[in-house]
C-alpha cells in the first residue's frame, strides 16, 4: 500500500516537470501529425472550401497518392531532390579534407620549424603587399592580396583555430542573408563570378580555336575514358573488397547499380553521337574480366550476406558523383569547338535551366565544406587511438594506405552519422533556396519536394494534396532511415 | 656526442617538416580565401553607389565609400524593427524551450516512475517526424488561435521540442546520483534538487542548446513566411527579401542589410565557438 501510494506521488512529480513540455509537444507536433494524415485522405481545396464557397469536405481514400504517382510534377520534383542531394557525398568529402587539414599540427612539430614558418610568412606577405602596391596594381589587387597576406599572418601564428573559424562561418551564417549574397553572385551582368570568368573564358575561346579539333575532341575522349576508369577502380575494389571478405556479396553487387548509372546516361546521351559503341565495348571487355576474375579466383574469406553496405554504398555513391562530373565535362568539350568558334559566354548560372542545380549545388559545397560535419569529423578524428598509426608505421604502411587502413574505419560511425543526417536533411531540402533565389526555376528545374509542398499548400491552396505530398516525403524519408540503420549499423559495429 | 651524429638527419627531418607544414598552411590559406571571398565581395559591394554594382572592380570608385549606403536601409525599411522582432522571436522560443526542456529531461533523467522509457522512446519518435508534415495543420491551428500574422504564433510552434529534451537528458545521465541521494537524505523536495543542483550541473548543456536553438530561429525562414502579413511584424529573413523585390532592386543597400544581418552572428560565433563545438560534438552522441 505504502508503495502504491509512493508510486502514485514520483509519477505525479513526474507529471509535474512533464507537463509543460508535453503539453506543447502534445498540441504543436502529436496532434498536427494526426491532423495531417487525416488531411491527406480528404479533397480539402481553398479554393473550393473557403468561407465563401462552402462545398462539403470529403474523404477520397487515397485518391490523392493516387494522383502525386500518376501526375508527372511530383516525379520530377523528387528527382529533382535527387539530383541535389549528389552534391551530398561532395559535401562530406569536403569536411572530411577540411578536417584531415585541420587535424594536422600547424606549428611543424617544433619550435625551430615554427619559427621558420613564421618567418617565411611574413616575408612572403610583405613581398606579395609590396609587389602589389609597387607594380602599380588596381586598388582591387591591392585589396585581394591584403585579404591574403592577412590571412597568411593570423593562419600561421595563430594556428588550426583560425582555419576553423574561417572555415566554419560560411556554415554559421547560411540562410537567407547568405543566399541573397549568392543569388548577387550568380548575376550573370552584374556579378563578380561571371565578370572574373568572362576574360578566362575569351582566352579559352581563341586557344580552342586556335588548336585543331581533334585535340578537343581526345579531352572529351580522355574524359568518357576516366568515367570508365572511375567505375572500372570502383568495381574492381568492390570485388577486392568482395573476395577478402570485407563485404558481402549483397553488400557487392547493389552498389554497382549506381556505379554504372553515369555510363547508361552516357550511352542514352551518345546514342546520338556515336560514342555508345565505345562505351559499351569498353564496359562489355571490363565486365568480362571481372567475370573472369571471380570465376577463377573465388573469393578468400567469406563473409555474411548484406555485410559491409554502408561502406560500399558511400565509396560508390562518391564515385558516382566523380563520373557525372566527367561525364558533364566529355559533352562540354564535346560542344565546345561549336560553341567556341563565336567566342564563349560564361553561363547564365541560375537563371539557366541546364545550369540552375549545379549552381545551387557549388553554393552548398561553399557553405558545406566547414560544416557541423567538419566538427564531428574532427572530433573523431582526435578521438582515434595513435597506437593505431604506431603499429601501421611499423608495419611500413603508405600514407595512402595508412588512411584507407586506419582513419577511414575507425571514421566509420561518425560517417555513418552524417551520411543518415545529411540524407534525411537532403530530401527536406532545398526550400529556402528556390524561395530566395530561383522561385523554383527555371521551368521548375531547382523545385524541390519541400518547395512542392509550400507551393501546393500554402499558394495554391490545395491542402489535402500538399499534406499527401508531405506524407510521401516522410514515407522516403524513413524508408531511406531504415535502409541506413539495418545495413549501415552492421557495418559500423564491426 | 650524441649530438654530432645526430645533428645532419634532425636537420633534414626539419627541413622536411618545414615544407610539410609550408604546403599544409598553402592549402589551408587558399580554401579559407576562397571561402571568404563572397563575404569580401559583400561587405565592398555595400559600401558602392548604386551605379557602380556592376561594374568589374570590387572597390568602391570614383563615388567614394557610401556609408550612407547602411543608413539608406533603414530608411527604406524598418530595418531595426526586423532585427528586434528576429531577436525577439529566438530569445523567447529560447527561453520556453530551455525550461521546458529541462524540466522533461529531469523527469526523464532523475525520476523514477512506471513507464518512463517508454514514454520516452515514444517521445523520441516524434523527433523522426519532419516539419513539414506539420506546418499545414499547425497554420489551422494558428488561424484558430487568432495569432496569425502575430510574433507569439511564431513563437509557439517552435518553443516545445523532443530534441531539446533529449539532449538535455543526455547531459544530465552524466550528473552521479548520488547527488540525488544526498538530496533526499537533506529532505530536499525534488523541485529545489532540479533548481538548485541538477540544474546549474548542467549548464553546458543548457547553453548549448541555447546556442542552437537561437541561431534555428533566428534563421527560420518558412514558418515566419507563411505567417507574416504586416510589414511591422517581419522578422530579418523576411524582411531581406524587400531589396530583392521590385519594389526594391539596389544590390548595394541589399549587401548593406545582408552584412548587418551576418555580423551578429559572426560576434556570436567568435564569442561562443568553444560552446557550439562541444555541443555540435556531444549532439551527435544519439547516432
Amino acid at each position: 500500500m505504502a508503495s502504491s501510494i509512493k508510486q502514485r506521488r514520483n509519477t505525479l512529480t513526474a507529471l509535474f516537470f512533464l507537463a509543460p513540455n508535453i503539453i506543447g509537444v502534445l498540441t504543436f507536433v502529436v496532434f498536427p501529425v494526426l491532423f495531417s494524415i487525416l488531411l491527406a485522405f480528404t479533397n480539402w481545396d481553398l479554393r473550393k472550401h473557403n468561407m465563401f464557397k462552402d462545398e462539403s469536405l470529403e474523404f477520397v481514400g487515397f485518391e490523392n497518392f493516387v494522383r502525386l504517382l500518376t501526375e508527372a510534377d511530383f516525379m520530377r520534383y523528387l528527382g529533382n531532390t535527387l539530383f541535389l542531394m549528389m552534391g551530398i557525398p561532395v559535401s562530406i568529402g569536403g569536411a572530411l579534407f577540411a578536417a584531415l587539414l585541420l587535424s594536422k599540427d600547424s606549428h611543424g612539430g617544433n619550435r625551430r620549424v615554427f619559427a621558420w614558418l613564421a618567418t617565411s610568412a611574413v616575408l612572403v606577405a610583405s613581398c606579395a603587399m609590396l609587389a602589389a602596391v609597387g607594380m602599380a596594381g588596381t586598388g582591387m589587387v591591392i585589396l585581394l592580396t591584403g585579404v591574403a597576406a592577412g590571412i597568411m599572418i593570423t593562419g600561421v601564428f595563430g594556428g588550426m583555430t583560425v582555419y576553423r573559424t574561417l572555415f566554419y562561418t560560411p556554415h554559421f551564417v547560411a540562410g537567407v542573408a547568405t543566399f541573397l549574397l549568392w543569388k548577387k553572385l550568380y548575376n550573370p551582368q552584374t556579378g563578380p563570378i561571371n565578370a572574373a570568368l568572362q576574360p578566362v573564358l575569351d582566352v579559352l575561346a581563341t586557344s580552342v580555336n586556335a588548336v585543331p579539333p581533334p585535340t578537343v575532341y581526345a579531352l572529351t575522349w580522355g574524359c568518357l575514358g576516366l568515367m570508365l576508369a572511375l567505375a572500372a577502380w570502383c568495381m574492381n575494389w568492390l570485388r577486392a573488397q568482395w573476395r577478402d571478405g570485407e563485404i558481402g556479396t549483397q553488400a557487392a553487387i547493389v552498389p554497382c547499380v549506381f556505379v554504372l548509372l553515369p555510363t547508361v546516361i552516357g550511352l542514352l546521351w551518345g546514342q546520338t553521337q556515336g560514342l555508345a559503341w565505345v562505351l559499351l565495348i569498353g564496359l562489355a571487355a571490363f565486365g568480362g574480366w571481372q567475370m573472369i576474375q571471380i570465376t577463377t579466383r573465388g573469393r578468400d574469406f567469406t563473409c555474411p550476406r548484406g555485410e559491409g553496405f554502408g561502406s560500399s554504398l558511400m565509396i560508390c555513391l562518391a564515385v558516382m558523383v566523380l563520373q557525372f562530373i566527367a561525364l558533364g565535362f566529355a559533352a562540354v568539350f564535346l560542344n565546345l569547338p561549336g560553341m567556341a568558334a563565336d567566342g564563349l559566354d560564361a553561363p547564365e548560372w541560375i537563371s539557366n535551366y541546364d545550369w540552375a542545380k549545379p549552381s545551387l549545388m557549388i553554393m552548398g559545397l561553399w557553405a558545406a565544406i566547414g560544416s557541423n560535419n567538419m566538427l564531428l569529423y574532427l572530433a573523431a578524428l582526435t578521438n582515434i587511438p595513435p597506437e593505431l598509426y604506431e603499429a601501421a608505421d611499423i608495419d611500413g604502411a603508405s600514407r595512402r594506405q595508412r588512411f584507407w587502413h586506419v582513419t577511414w574505419p575507425q571514421l566509420a560511425p561518425t560517417t555513418f552519422f552524417i551520411s543518415v543526417m545529411a540524407t534525411i536533411g537532403g530530401l527536406q531540402g532545398g526550400f529556402e533556396m528556390a524561395r530566395t533565389m530561383t522561385q523554383g526555376g527555371p521551368a521548375g528545374a531547382t523545385t524541390t519536394l519541400s518547395y512542392f509542398i509550400y507551393i501546393e499548400g500554402f499558394e495554391t491552396g490545395r491542402l489535402s494534396f500538399a499534406a499527401a505530398v508531405a506524407w510521401a516525403l516522410f514515407i522516403l524519408v524513413f524508408g531511406l532511415t531504415l535502409f541506413n540503420w539495418k545495413f549501415g549499423n552492421k557495418y559500423v559495429n564491426d | 656526442m650524441t649530438d654530432h651524429h645526430a645533428a645532419p638527419p634532425r636537420r633534414s627531418a626539419n627541413t622536411r617538416r618545414f615544407f610539410n607544414s609550408a604546403g599544409l598552411h598553402v592549402v589551408l590559406i587558399a580554401l579559407s580565401f576562397t571561402l571568404f571571398l563572397p563575404f569580401v565581395w559583400m561587405v565592398l559591394t555595400s559600401l558602392k553607389s548604386l551605379e557602380e554594382v556592376g561594374l568589374e572592380s570590387w572597390l568602391p570608385g570614383e563615388g567614394g565609400w557610401n556609408f550612407s549606403n547602411y543608413i539608406e536601409v533603414f530608411r527604406q525599411i524598418p530595418f531595426a524593427r526586423y532585427f528586434i522582432n528576429s531577436i525577439f522571436v529566438a530569445t523567447w522560443v529560447t527561453l520556453l524551450q530551455v525550461f521546458t526542456s529541462s524540466m522533461a529531461a529531469f523527469a526523464f533523467a532523475r525520476l523514477n516512475w512506471p513507464g518512463r522509457d517508454k514514454v520516452f522512446l515514444l517521445y523520441l519518435s516524434t523527433m523522426m517526424l519532419p516539419g513539414l508534415v506539420m506546418m499545414i495543420p499547425n497554420y489551422q491551428i494558428m488561424i484558430t488561435l487568432g495569432l496569425v500574422d502575430t510574433l507569439p504564433g511564431l513563437i509557439l510552434p517552435a518553443a516545445f521540442s523532443a530534441f531539446g529534451t533529449f539532449l538535455l537528458r543526455q547531459f544530465m545521465l552524466t550528473i552521479p546520483s548520488a547527488l540525488d541521494e544526498a538530496a533526499e537524505i537533506d529532505g530536499a523536495s525534488k523541485w529545489r534538487l532540479f533548481w538548485d543542483i541538477i540544474l546549474p550541473m548542467t549548464r553546458p548543456g543548457l547553453i548549448t542548446l541555447a546556442i542552437f536553438t537561437f541561431m534555428g530561429n533566428y534563421h527560420s525562414f518558412f514558418w515566419p513566411l507563411v505567417m507574416l502579413r504586416t510589414q511591422e511584424r517581419y522578422t530579418l529573413p523576411i524582411g531581406l527579401l524587400y531589396f530583392d523585390s521590385s519594389a526594391g532592386q539596389e544590390t548595394n543597400l541589399l549587401m548593406a542589410a545582408v552584412t548587418m544581418s551576418i555580423v551578429p552572428l559572426l560576434i556570436v560565433f567568435v564569442v561562443l565557438q568553444k560552446y557550439l563545438i562541444k555541443g555540435i560534438q556531444l549532439g551527435a552522441v544519439k547516432g
